[in-house]
């Protein structure tokens, strides 16, 4: 016995396909599960049984590992291209290496993020306001895309409260509540202090990842000087 | 990949880079010759790890920046060896 039933008449069934990309910018947009759109039916369906199943077994464990497991095996599966459809992707046949010349303890370390923090009241215009709940983004995914994107500077002395948050490509829920989960200021902070590093840089930076490459390869050269102007030996990226 | 073009204009600026990202984002790493890169096996928008865990996001950088001294080439590209855990209360 089955209960899978065919719509009834005079109903247009919702197809996997259209439930699936109704997470990404859609009906139902989760920005922690927009990768369903990119996985095949059958994997999707998949995914939801064992999800459900974990969720089932964390009833009596409390454990919520396997369900952690499941969505990020998924996850993977949605962002790893399929080898046959490669698209626009750029490939490099070199990639330019520069070996360290001091030891981490005595060098200074710079980072920059994807993330799209800012410190409050430096406020990224012209697509920020001063409060930013996550829909403006998302519903504005297409203006940060395609416009060129604005480099935050945060002094790495900035308290971790006084830093904003906005981005339309990911769910910021975690970045607001702590930055070092894609912005780790704290951490490198604590670095200097017990000499893991040597020093961190004066600025920090941060940008919204949802940006055209096109507007990124212009701006570049820029954003490289304005790192070299830090002085930095090494550069922490963490793309978000 | 975002972080693509600056990456590559500070190794050659005679910057020493190193990226963290989510293992879903692995490929990019390799496809753009990242030089140094350490994934982790965490969800999007976390890539250092949960919520003022302190001691994983530590443990992240930790092991990312022990590339700058094994690294030799690139793209070099590590998976962070432990998986995620509960964010913790702050």
């Amino acid at each position: 016995m089955t209960n899978d039933q065919p719509p009834a008449d005079g109903q247009v069934a919702e197809s996997v396909a259209e439930f699936l990309a109704s997470f990404s910018y859609g009906s139902r947009t989760d920005l922690n599960f927009k990768f369903l759109k990119s996985l095949d039916d059958e994997a999707a369906k998949e995914f939801i049984r064992q999800l459900f199943d974990a969720v089932g077994t964390a009833y009596d464990t409390g454990q919520l590992d396997a369900i952690v497991e499941s969505a990020v095996a998924a996850q993977i599966a949605g962002y790893t291209p399929n080898p046959d459809k490669r698209g626009k992707t750029i490939l490099h046949d070199d990639g330019p290496f520069h070996r360290p010349t001091k030891p981490l303890n005595e060098s200074r370390v710079g980072l920059l993020t994807t993330s799209g923090h800012f410190v409050n009241g430096d406020v990224p215009r012209p697509l920020v306001a001063s409060s930013m709940p996550q829909d403006e983004p998302i519903d504005r995914i297409g203006d940060f895309i395609g416009s060129e994107s604005t480099l935050s500077e945060i002094p790495s002395g900035t308290a971790t409260d006084n830093l904003r948050v906005r981005h339309g490509g990911y769910d910021i829920t975690s970045a607001a509540i702590d930055p070092n989960v894609c912005f780790p200021i704290d951490v490198l902070r604590t670095m200097e202090s017990d000499g893991t590093i040597g020093s961190r840089a004066p600025t920090f930076f941060s940008f919204p990842g949802a940006t055209a490459q096109g507007k990124l390869r212009k701006v570049a050269p820029s954003w490289v000087d304005r790192i070299r102007d830090e002085h930095v030996d090494v550069l922490l990226l963490v793309p978000v | 990949m975002s972080v693509g073009h600056i990456a590559r204009g500070a190794e050659e600026a005679g910057i020493a880079t190193v990226t963290v990202m989510i293992e879903a984002f692995e490929h990019r790493a390799r496809e753009a010759r990242f030089a140094r890169t350490l994934s982790t096996h965490f969800p999007m928008g976390r890539p250092l790890g949960a919520v003022h865990d302190r001691e994983r996001q530590r443990a992240v950088l930790e092991s990312a920046f022990n590339l700058l001294e094994t690294a030799t080439e690139a793209p070099t590209i590590e998976r962070f060896g432990q998986r995620w855990r509960n964010g913790v209360t702050a």
